[in-house]
């Protein structure tokens, strides 16, 4: 019957603990019933007591039993994998075998993604540097001393190299007195004293301030300085003002990285930078209105040439008119005079026709070269389709970004340079890529060479389609 | 040979050639703007302006009948006594002096023009004929006080 439990459910009911709550309540009415038949203080602590421990047991045969550990294990790889993994990865002892290498694997992967190796992290990373040594040398200190974060940064070799440029020989005054390394070190010295061994050292420069040949340029070589800030001083100047243009590089270069996704192409392009297409109108729209100016001149040219043409015949007919009565007067001072009015009507006449001749020649011409032109133009633009689309794509802001990093490494060599130090890579990335690595022995030119030669051959257009023009126009020998 | 003449104006109709005698011809002037009479017979092209005179302008082309593609823009003026009027032509008429001109034999271009015809020029190159243009003035102009009486004169004396 419906509504009536069957002995299954029945057994599967007394099989399962009964929940906590109906424990406590079934014993909190049993001691209420006895406390009521017997009443008492003593009694009711006895019936709480009973209550209590009633409830406590309940609770204990409710709870569910701990699982295998397997679910725990999965919410603590959650957690490293939200948390962000470790550089010394150290696998919990619980972790065993096939648990070990996932814990590992997922250590990894979540370090990768949290310190993420992409351009626009290294660059603001290194913007962040950059701007913590700013901050240092105005306050004329050492941003190796002062910030440890700085010793491990694309930075630390220009920084160093100033240090030692700074400390040395023969400045007369105490480069390094006293200087806090870190939170735990001091390093006491002065500016004839060796640098410790585990000092930071420039990669491949001088490796201690003994080696450095003094610069000009630098307050120690000056002999000026007397601590670390005046130690640093025209040089960290110099390094300052340096640093500050290349950070001003670096946000340009994040902003057109994180920028370049979400604008187009043509929000991003430099004005005068066109394409080969624009180039090719901006030519024919040249040449069409030089063309149009011309014919326009054309006209008035023919209209004067039409008011030549009736003065001849009016000096046509005045010569005919005075020969008549030259003739008809038998007079040979008239017949001479008319004589030469006819050789100057004549004059006139072959001037005119000249002039109509050749307005019509080049009126001709100038109908002729529009045509070309235009004929010309839509198969230029047709051959750059083509050329373009062979050309692997590049995008545009990736191009920019590009151009933008090579002048930034530039300027860092150049600055480099201006302090005598030697080639130092600042952003490995950049420059380990294999088949365009810069060389440095062909000097500062052939990492822009390199970049350029890297564009797509349509860049290379528009030079061909403006020859391409120019082999169009009137006279221009075509074979050739 | 004598020809009487010291010359000729000459000018090309269609496939004839036509001369007037220099002693005949006023002058060549510009037609390109005739002004239009009101009710003239259709030969008469208009008048124009000759040294201060008004002398009707005649298409001689119209008159003989003869098809001429070319724009009429000159008016070769002729006169007679105090009678004037003017042959329009498609050219300026080119002037020839009498010595390069001979009598050639009488040779009618058209057997229509033959009550017109008066004579034939000729150089070394072509053959020009020479119309008695005041009959075709006759026909179309009424004749004048004057003018009659000078026929008068002419045929009495």
């Amino acid at each position: 019957m419906k509504g009536l439990r069957t002995e299954d459910d029945i057994e599967q009911g007394g099989s399962s603990p009964p929940p906590a709550v109906l424990v406590t309540l079934l014993a909190v009415v049993l001691a209420g019933v006895i406390a009521v038949f017997a009443s008492g203080v003593m009694v009711w602590v006895g019936v709480g007591a009973l209550a209590l421990g009633a409830a406590y047991f309940a609770s204990r045969n409710a709870t569910p039993k701990k699982g295998s550990g397997d679910v725990a294990k999965a919410r603590r790889l959650l957690l490293l994998l939200d948390r962000g993994g470790v550089a010394d990865c150290k696998v919990p002892a619980d972790f065993t075998n096939e648990w070990a290498t996932v814990y590992e694997r997922v250590n990894k992967a979540s370090l990768d993604m949290r310190t993420g190796s992409s351009a626009l992290v290294e660059l603001e990373k290194l913007r962040k540097q950059i701007e913590l040594a700013v901050s240092i040398l105005d306050k004329d200190k050492d941003p190796l001393l002062e910030a440890r974060e700085l010793r491990s940064s694309p930075l630390e070799p220009l920084l160093s190299y100033t240090q030692d440029s700074a400390a040395t020989p023969g400045s007369g005054g105490q480069v390094v007195s006293k200087l806090t390394l870190g939170e735990e070190e001091e390093l006491i010295g002065s500016g004839s004293d060796k640098l410790p061994d585990d000092w930071p050292k420039p990669a491949g420069g001088p490796s201690s301030s003994q080696d450095a040949p003094a610069r000009p340029g630098t307050r120690g070589a000056m002999g000026s300085g007397s601590g670390v800030g005046a130690g640093i001083g025209s040089g960290g100047a110099e390094m300052e003002s340096g640093l500050r243009e290349l950070m001003r590089e670096i946000e340009a270069l994040r902003t057109t990285l994180a920028g370049g996704a979400s604008e187009s192409p043509r929000q991003n392009e430099d004005p005068a930078i066109r394409t080969p297409a624009q180039l090719v109108d901006a030519v024919v729209l040249t040449a069409a209105d030089g063309i149009e100016d011309l014919a326009a001149g054309l006209m008035r040219a023919n209209e004067l040439a039409s008011v030549a043409e009736r003065v001849t015949n009016r000096a046509t007919l005045l010569a005919l008119n005075a020969a008549l009565e030259a003739t008809r007067s038998g007079s040979e001072a008239f017949a001479a005079i008319a004589e030469e009015t006819r050789r100057l009507a004549e004059f006139a006449r072959e001037a005119t026709d000249t002039i109509s001749r050749l307005s019509s020649e080049i009126e001709y011409k100038v109908g002729e070269t529009i045509t070309a032109i235009h004929a010309t133009s839509e198969d230029a633009k047709n051959s750059l389709a083509e050329l373009s689309g062979t050309a692997v794509p590049v995008p545009h802001a990736a191009r920019s970004a590009r151009v933008q990093v090579v002048r930034l490494l530039e300027r860092c060599r150049e600055l480099l340079s201006s302090l005598g130090a030697p080639q130092m890579p600042l952003m490995p990335g950049l420059e380990a890529r294999p088949g365009s690595a810069t060389k440095p022995s062909k000097g500062a030119n052939s990492t822009q060479d390199n970049v350029e030669n890297d564009s797509p051959p349509a860049d290379k257009l528009p030079l061909e389609g403006i020859l391409l023009i120019e082999g169009l126009k009137p006279g221009a020998n075509l074979e050739s | 040979m004598n020809l009487g003449t010291r010359g000729a104006l000459t000018f090309r109709l269609g496939d004839y050639n036509f001369a007037v005698r220099v002693e005949e011809a006023g002058g060549v002037l510009d037609a390109d703007r005739l002004a239009q009479l009101p009710g003239v017979t259709e030969p008469i092209a208009g008048v124009a302006a000759f040294r201060g005179e008004m002398v009707p302008v005649v298409d001689l082309a119209q008159y003989l009948g003869i098809e001429s593609d070319a724009p009429h823009r000159y008016a070769l003026v002729l006169y007679r006594g105090a009678d004037r009027f003017a042959l329009l032509v498609p050219e300026i008429p080119r002037l020839i002096p009498g010595r390069d001109l001979r009598e050639a034999p009488p040779e009618a271009p058209d057997p229509e023009l033959s009550d017109l015809f008066e004579s034939t020029l000729e150089t070394d190159q072509d053959h020009y004929h020479c119309l008695n243009y005041w009959q075709i003035f006759e026909s179309i102009i009424p004749q004048t006080a004057s003018a009659a009486r000078d026929a008068r004169a002419r045929r009495t004396g």
